[in-house]
């Protein structure tokens, strides 16, 4: 069966580089513009995991995470992971991975795998 | 504290003593020539015999009247120096705050005379000053914070740049020509390259303002090294370098294992830059007293003794057509000096033209809890440098150049091993404890100084 992946990011053009990305590695990729787009769609998408973006506009993702306790989370941002460990975001069990921005194609893909594996 | 012991130095200044000898003098000589000039004109006046007694009596009261005049005179003088000294010490010491970069001082002198004027003239000068070091505070945050945001707002624009060119590599949107594949290379290649030359910006700008964060937790340093050279060799593999790693045990401690990892990276990728094909880049790490001391070793072409002293400057690749190719950033060795000195561990190298490098640096076992900021871009450790190689000449002459020379190669110019140094000179005889001890105040006196302007910087920073 296909996963399905949530890519959650205030960039449109991350947003589209990663959703041809991993369609075209055989995912069914919905996309959210935000942390409140992404708590919106999550019951209509049903996602296996969450690609979330650290910083963005609206409801920060502290309180985002709060709200997702039975969905695989992947982090993306510029920031390093140290600094958002520092910000206590690394606390739940559903917050698989962290993927640095600017993130390799391949190692992006190559992730996603290892999580969504059966 | 500082004060009240330069106003005892000065309690009998030299204005002091010298008014005071004077006003002794006038009360002496004035009544004496005005007794004797009364002496005169009674004796003369009467016949030799005449009162000789009283005259005898006379002379012992005059000259104990003179003396007691003298005395009060004295005093007299004393207290009337006293009273110009006064706001001279005042001044003299508001100037010493001045030299130690406390600008906000200010002198508060009422003896409605050419002093106060002087006092008046003083506190424009150094609220001027205040105004201009201000204007230096805000202009150097504002490059630190420029460095930041100009870093950031760059680094976005990554993400999808990069990623597009991956998906163009890999044939996401079909096959390429040879053309189109090399043309694509490039970008790639200089994408990267851009990254890295922004990254590293950013990384600066932290450790310039104490943003760099470390997240301590137990750490096993041996492993770490491990899987870090095993990450290295990747990129030794292309011209045949071994690495190797020799570790004696270490024990577990509190540690960031993302920047020591960071470092020994950077370090590693130096050494694998400058060292020929088919040799071998050597990592250690030893327990000391109360720090861990890594060393990477290569057996590359050296470094003179100029460029050891100038390698962990911004900016600074060493001149040499041969390793132009090796586009770093610059920044590199300055990022390990940051990240190093934010732990408060040490970073230095020892090098023979010719015969191999040897990088060290430590890790405090203990790990400390405020990251104070440290300036790796324009720094000003160049200044104190040259206040410390001052003093080494002053105090040593001919002798100083050397050690100065020999302890900044070893980059050991900080306030404990300086002390420590200067020390062992008295255990020598080179220096008498007198000097040392002189020698040891001006070492610190140049420290305490540049921490000053940290810490002013630092909560200044924090109201913002």
């Amino acid at each position: 069966m296909q996963k399905r992946i949530l890519i959650v990011d205030d960039e449109p053009d991350i947003r589209d580089s990663i959703k041809t990305i991993l369609e075209s590695n055989g995912y069914i990729v919905a996309t959210a513009i935000d942390g409140d787009d992404c708590l919106e769609k999550i019951n209509e998408v049903k996602p296996d995991l969450i690609l979330l973006d650290i910083m963005m506009p609206g409801t920060p993702v502290e309180e985002v995470i709060k709200k997702i306790s039975d969905i695989k989370i992947t982090f993306m941002s510029v920031v390093r992971i140290s600094e958002a460990r520092k910000k206590g975001l690394f606390k739940q069990e559903n917050i698989v991975d962290f993927l640095q921005k600017p993130f390799n194609v391949s190692d992006l893909v190559d992730r996603v795998g290892l999580i969504l594996k059966e | 504290m500082q004060k009240e012991r330069k106003v005892k130095n000065l309690l009998f200044s030299k204005i002091n003593r010298k008014l005071t000898i004077l006003f002794a003098i006038v009360g002496f000589v004035a009544p004496a020539l005005a007794i004797f000039y009364f002496y005169t004109v009674i004796v003369s006046a009467f016949p030799d015999y005449f009162l000789a007694e009283q005259a005898l009596l006379l002379k012992i009261i005059t000259i104990m009247i003179i003396i007691l005049i003298s005395v009060v005179a004295g005093i007299i003088g004393f207290f009337v120096s006293q009273s110009i000294t006064k706001p001279i010490k005042q001044l003299y010491n508001a100037t010493l705050e001045i030299e130690k970069g406390n600008y906000d001082v200010r002198v508060d002198i009422k003896t409605n005379d050419e002093i106060e004027e002087l006092g008046h003239a003083f506190n424009v000068t150094t609220a001027a000053l205040s105004k201009m070091e201000q204007k230096k505070k805000e202009i150097d945050e504002a490059k630190t914070e420029f460095l930041n945001i100009v870093s950031h707002e760059l680094r976005s624009p990554m993400t999808p740049m990069k990623a597009q060119l991956q998906m163009l590599e890999a044939g996401y949107f079909g096959k390429l020509d040879e053309k189109q594949k090399e043309s694509l290379s490039i970008i790639i290649r200089n994408s990267d390259r851009l990254d890295n030359i922004i990254s590293d910006f950013l990384e600066v700008s932290r450790i310039e303002s104490a943003r760099l964060k470390f997240d301590f937790r137990e750490t096993d340093l041996a492993q770490l090294v491990k899987d870090t050279v095993i990450f290295m060799q990747g990129f030794a593999k292309e011209k045949n370098i071994r690495l190797v790693e020799k570790i004696k045990s270490l024990p577990k401690i509190q540690a960031d294992p993302d920047r020591i990892s960071q470092v020994l990276r950077n370090l590693l990728n130096n050494a694998i830059k400058f060292s020929d094909e088919n040799s071998e880049v050597v990592v250690s790490a030893e327990l000391k007293n109360d720090y861990i001391l890594f060393c990477v070793k290569d057996y590359g072409c050296g470094l003179s003794q100029e460029n050891q002293v100038w390698v962990f400057e911004p900016f600074y690749q060493v001149e040499n057509s041969n390793h132009r190719k090796h586009n770093g950033t610059g920044l590199g060795l300055t990022i390990c000096r940051g990240i190093v000195e934010s732990q408060k561990g040490k970073i230095w190298v020892e090098s023979q033209k010719g015969a191999g490098c040897k990088f060290y640096f430590t890790v405090p076992l203990n790990p400390i809890i405020n990251v104070e900021p440290i300036k790796v871009l324009f720094s000003q450790k160049d200044v104190i440098e040259r206040k410390i190689h001052e003093e080494f000449r002053t105090m040593l002459g001919a002798i100083g150049e050397v050690e100065f020379n020999e302890l900044k190669n070893k980059n050991a110019l900080n306030k404990d091993d300086l002390i420590k140094h200067i020390d062992s000179f008295t255990g020598l005889y080179i220096l008498i404890p007198e000097q040392s001890f002189e020698f040891k105040n001006k070492i610190k006196e140049i420290f305490d100084d540049e921490k000053g302007n940290i810490i002013k910087k630092k909560n200044e920073t924090r109201n913002i």
